[in-house]
């Protein structure tokens, strides 16, 4: 029985499945930042979303400023150039256009605690955190962001960190099936225990690819069909960040992005050009154009096949029926 | 800070920075100064390190170009080990198995503490910063690490507003007592005035060397507290041609870092 397709569009996926008021996973981690469904979302006026990234950069500062977040848990928030992230900065220092609520780990710990969410685990422990900020401040997670216990076992202070849960999670990984069988390389963060703590999944992947191609490559899998919502053809969906195999950073991308967002009014003209301005993913790399994405475009360096062997028939079989 | 020397402060604390770490060490690398720094001791006198980086990647080959981010996908190329941050930040991080850490820091305290969250009241503050990343992990865990900022006043008060990542603490025996890891903490701070260590007991830092063409007095002037000295104090050796020639024509030939203007 060959199951339901769940191939959709990034403004369907997001439609359908994040709400106003949920808890949301994004994955990536400098490679493959969801910025095309972060820019959907925006794009859908969504509000009062609590955002939960190992570590936030520039799309998350463009969803502060366009009043998406009413909360955010993440191990820190930059342009990665490195400079200030001025819509944060705007939120946390003046409440302008609201204010944020920011509960902070470090990235180590916010992934422990995926690890924790991924496995229904009431909380995983670890030497980290102690005696820093991070056990002195604490924002809406309250007495529930960390426990510091005498260990049972050998009697010295461990940290004990909850685990996180998410409404829905969203990853731009390299490719799928349109079952939703879904592989990433290179650099990974923490998305595979972040999306597996999600309830509801949308995978957005620079190829949808037949499943036999998973299928004789298995270990890159991070997500199984099974766990998938929705599944998304978004080639170029992570520019500006970059995707191994696929494409570089655009290292221009973040300066211009801090010098155009110093201020509200700027602010608000960078996002009706780059984001209410634009109709879908497809438009908006039409905007950055052809030439910019024929520079970053990655070169070949495949790497070696392994054999993963073929094990149908049973060796020596005349060993059972005789 | 005018410089008359045939190199710039920025160079010299790469430089100084770089010397921090030993051959065949297991290396992890922050973002920023950290990269060129490490970059320049592999290519130097620590061809043997294993570097790795919060993202999940471990790799003993200096990469083709300058990688602009600890998550640069140049890391990749020759890379031994590819996975994920439970991996490297978590089996040998927190499995013990990370030698020296360079991170990069916007303040730092008397007792080596640093501050990359908030000036001011931590709920309303004065300015907001980035935070820590995984900063504050790496400083809890590793065996010693290194610390590297431009050197400004504003950027050494003595006590910071926020710990995002432990040095000393309070001093003494506070950061044990808080159950941190025995053996753990920072072994230097590096500017582009001088290298700073701590003092055996109180964890107090102290300036170890001074930079050329730079007095002890006016290092002193540029820290927020009063600065008590190494005994045995000196001058940092200058550069060595070898050293500055591998910076500028293999660490970093387009100016990536050492052109501060071409990355801001």
């Amino acid at each position: 029985m060959s199951p339901q397709s769940k191939l959709t569009t990034t403004t369907e996926a997001i439609r359908r499945f994040v709400h106003d008021g949920d808890t949301v996973y994004l994955g990536g981690f400098i490679q493959g930042e969801p910025y095309a469904a972060v820019h959907e979302i925006i794009r859908q006026r969504k509000k009062n979303l609590t955002i939960s990234k190992v570590a936030g950069t520039d799309h998350i500062d463009l969803m502060i400023g366009a009043g998406c977040i009413k909360r955010l848990i993440t191990s820190y928030l930059w342009n990665p150039v490195p400079k200030s992230a001025h819509a944060f900065r705007r939120a946390m220092e003046k409440g302008i256009p609201q204010s944020l609520e920011l509960e902070e780990y470090p990235l180590l710990v916010m992934s422990l605690a995926y690890l924790a969410g991924s496995m229904g685990l009431p909380f995983v422990a670890t030497k980290t955190m102690l005696g820093t900020g991070f056990v002195r401040h604490y924002s809406f997670l309250g007495e529930k962001k960390f426990k510091v216990i005498e260990s049972p076992f050998d009697g010295e202070k461990v940290c004990l960190i909850p685990g996180l849960h998410h409404d829905v999670g969203i990853v731009q990984a390299q490719r799928a099936d349109e079952w939703g069988n879904t592989q990433a390389w290179g650099i990974l963060g923490s998305t595979k225990h972040g999306i597996n703590s999600c309830k509801k999944i949308i995978v957005c992947a620079e190829e949808i690819v037949p499943s036999d191609t998973i299928r004789k490559d298995p270990n890159r899998t991070i997500i199984p069909g099974f766990r998938v919502n929705a599944v998304v053809e978004e080639p170029w969906g992570c520019y500006p960040s970059y995707m191994q195999g696929y494409y570089d950073r655009d290292f221009r991308f973040f300066p211009d992005y801090e010098r155009q967002t110093r201020n509200v009014d700027s602010f608000q003209r960078y996002l009706e050009k780059w984001v209410y301005g634009v109709g879908n993913r497809q438009e908006y790399m039409e905007k950055i154009g052809r030439n910019r994405m024929e520079k970053l475009k990655a070169g070949e360096r495949a790497s070696t096949p392994v054999n993963y062997g073929d094990f149908t028939a049973f060796p020596e079989l005349e060993y059972f029926s005789g | 800070m005018m410089s008359v020397m045939p190199y710039t402060p920025i160079e010299m604390m790469i430089i100084a920075a770089a010397r921090e770490i030993r051959d065949g060490e297991t290396v992890f690398m922050g973002t920023y100064w950290p990269i060129p720094s490490v970059m320049l001791a592999k290519k130097t006198h620590a061809p043997h390190i294993t570097i790795m980086v919060e993202g999940g990647l471990v790799t003993d080959a200096a990469p083709p170009r300058i990688p602009l981010i600890a998550a640069d996908v140049t890391l990749s190329m020759n890379a031994v080990f590819c996975g994920e941050t439970l991996d490297t930040m978590g089996m040998f991080l927190h499995g013990g198995h990370v030698d020296v850490t360079f991170l990069s820091a916007a303040m730092v305290d008397k007792y080596g503490n640093v501050n990359t969250t908030s000036v001011g009241n931590y709920a309303s503050p004065r300015v907001r910063m980035a935070g820590s990343g995984g900063a504050s992990d790496l400083a809890c865990l590793s065996k010693r690490f290194v610390i590297m900022l431009e050197h400004d006043i504003n950027r050494f008060p003595e006590r910071v507003d926020y710990i995002t990542t432990p040095g000393y603490l309070d001093g003494y025996e506070s950061r044990q007592e808080a159950g941190l890891p025995k053996d753990t903490g920072p072994s230097a701070v590096v500017t582009t005035m001088g290298v700073f260590r701590f003092e055996e007991y109180s964890k107090e830092m102290i300036l170890a060397e001074h930079y050329q063409g730079l007095d002890v007095d006016t290092v002193k002037k540029h820290v927020g507290w009063e600065l008590k000295l190494a005994e045995g104090v000196k001058q940092t050796p200058p550069p060595t041609e070898e050293e500055l020639r591998v910076l500028r024509s293999e660490v970093d030939p387009q100016g990536m870092y050492l052109q501060e203007e071409r990355t801001k």
